[in-house]
């Protein structure tokens, strides 16, 4: 999967941070973007450990449900294809509390 | 089993139509074929598609707090239906080795909290009556509470416990009775709607089935109107009144967590149905209403999915956060609508219509508990011709004044 990149201009790119990871993506793309341009490409685990991936695109089926935070605020959990990315934002795939 | 059409397009080959693919028209067909008859299904969407896939799954066989909220005299005639939760209970206990699958049935017990002392009262006449009728409930007072569940808020006056209780999944039942009905011959159509039914002079049924190969016209000496809450509808195409009103409801989840609540819990003074399924999800309802869709004239459009209602979603998860405090910290993944109906004395109408003979109906109340066990019933009434004696106080005759004028065939 890539971005369409002939005949589109978008704005500069941010860096936003994905499981620990320095992702790079365009503002006004959505959280589900960035982890969809991140290495893994995995949103969560089924109970067999096999990946799960996005499905709808339109906040309908939770399957691209992620925990996010700003800077130091506290982790929630949204709907990574209704919200936004932003400058510092953190992205954590899994319960970051719950992580050693 | 192929249908044999004559000329026509007319089929007479069944011995029942029934008109439902939801729980109780499954199960009764499942129930029919094993007794020898030839059965027909029709499901209008697929199966499963009714309340029956939308339900919470909840195996409650204490009084129902809808019961206890109208009053002494509703609260006695609520109580008649301990007997028939007996009954669910043990049909519970071996549907997993009926159907021969694992149906995620947990009984692991069931809590119906109180929060103050005058619900605490309602709680002890309610397990005195239970009792009484055979039903083992009991009170905790808070302390044997907090023990039994420490997870709940150590601000609940008590509960009344009831080992039986729990939950069962919905999403996989209705499969298992049809997958079985089928290996005992019965057929099923979905995607095919009842579009007309009438009675022809010798008091058989002529139903015109809607489906995906065009129009099927089927005699049939019986129908069963497993149509859920469209049953009311379907009955009046013969002119016939059966009192059974749309409820409609929503239901939420929660994201996973680990283990915290192996019991169902509702609540006695508030709407209130909470468990965590299998894999670690908190199911949260108690009949709440959502809002039905209305037609440019004002009426109630049946067809079309009920919409959340944000007001009653906040009560819904307020109340369930102040009896499970860890709510709080999860997330909610998803709420959903659905409709159900109950009747006009809150009661189960399950059986023949007196004023049309052949023609069956079983409706109205939390018919997941109760679907199984009145599928069975309903079932030896058809094969046999007359009800069981645990079906009386459920016989649509109670109700047969509403069709004094009614004109068959
Ligand atoms: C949100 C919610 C929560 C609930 N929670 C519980 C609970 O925890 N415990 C409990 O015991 N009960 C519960 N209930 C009630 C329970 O779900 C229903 O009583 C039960 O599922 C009824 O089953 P049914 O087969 O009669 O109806 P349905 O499952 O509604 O099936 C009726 C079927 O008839 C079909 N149909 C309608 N018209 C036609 C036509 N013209 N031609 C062909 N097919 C037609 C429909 O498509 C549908 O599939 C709940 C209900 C809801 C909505
Ligand atoms: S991808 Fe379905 S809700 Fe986001």
């Amino acid at each position: 999967m890539k971005r369409i990149e002939q005949g589109v201009t978008r704005p500069a790119q941010i860096a936003v941070e994905i499981d620990g990871a320095r992702v790079m993506v365009h503002p006004g793309e959505t959280v589900a973007v960035a982890v969809l341009a991140s290495a893994s490409q995995r949103f969560r685990d089924d109970r067999s450990g096999a990946a799960r991936g996005m499905f709808c695109n339109m906040g309908t089926c939770s399957e691209c449900t992620v925990w996010a935070a700003v800077g130091t605020s506290p982790w929630r959990r949204l709907r990574g294809c209704l919200v936004p990315v932003e400058p510092s934002l953190r992205i954590s795939t899994r319960d970051p509390e719950s992580r050693p | 089993m192929m249908t044999s059409l004559n000329s026509r397009g007319e089929t007479s080959n069944f011995d029942i139509l029934i008109v439902g693919g939801g729980l109780v028209g499954c199960a009764s067909a499942w129930h029919l074929a094993r007794l020898g008859l030839k059965v027909l299904v029709a499901e209008r969407g697929h199966l499963n598609s009714g309340a029956s896939g939308q339900n919470a799954g909840s195996l409650h066989f204490q009084i129902e707090r809808r019961f206890l909220e109208q009053g002494e005299k509703a609260a006695a005639d609520g109580a008649r239906i301990v007997t028939l939760n007996r009954l669910a209970i043990e049909e519970w206990r071996g549907i997993e080795h009926m159907l021969g699958r694992p149906l995620d049935v947990a009984m692991h017990g069931g809590l119906m909290v109180a929060e103050t002392e005058e619900q605490m009262a309602l709680l002890a006449f309610k397990v005195a009556r239970e009792n009484e009728l055979g039903l083992s409930t009991q009170v905790l007072d808070s302390a044997q509470l907090r023990e039994r569940a420490p997870s709940l808020s150590p601000h609940l006056a008590g509960a009344a416990w009831l080992a039986d209780e729990g939950h069962a999944n919905p999403r996989i039942l209705v499969d298992a009775f049809a997958e079985g009905a089928v290996e005992q011959g019965a057929q099923i159509r979905t995607g095919t709607a009842l579009t007309g039914l009438s009675m022809a002079r010798d008091g058989t049924y002529r139903a015109v089935l809607s489906g995906p190969d065009g129009e099927l016209r089927v005699n049939t000496p019986r129908v069963l109107l497993a149509s859920g809450h469209w049953t009311a509808r379907l009955a009046g195409l013969l002119g016939l009144n059966v009192p059974l009103y749309a409820a409609p409801l929503m239901m939420s989840v929660t994201d996973r967590t680990e283990p915290v609540l192996p019991y169902l819990v509702q609540h006695v003074g508030a709407r209130l149905s909470m468990k965590q399924t299998e894999d670690g999800n908190l199911l949260i309802g108690g009949g709440w209403p959502s809002r039905l869709v209305r037609r440019a004239d004002g009426t109630p459009d049946l067809d079309r999915p009920a919409t959340v209602e944000m007001k009653n979603l906040r009560a819904n998860l307020a109340v369930a956060a102040r009896v499970l405090p860890g709510l709080a910290q999860r997330s909610l993944l998803r709420t959903w609508t659905g409709t159900t109906c109950i009747s006009a004395d809150q009661l189960p109408i399950v059986g023949e219509i007196p004023a049309a003979p052949g023609l069956f109906v079983a409706a109205g109340g939390s018919l997941f508990t109760l679907g199984p066990v009145l599928a069975r019933l309903l079932a030896r009434t058809i094969a046999e011709g007359s009800p069981p004696e645990e079906l009386s106080m459920f016989l649509p005759r109670r109700f047969a004044h509403l069709d004094a004028f009614a004109v068959l065939p």
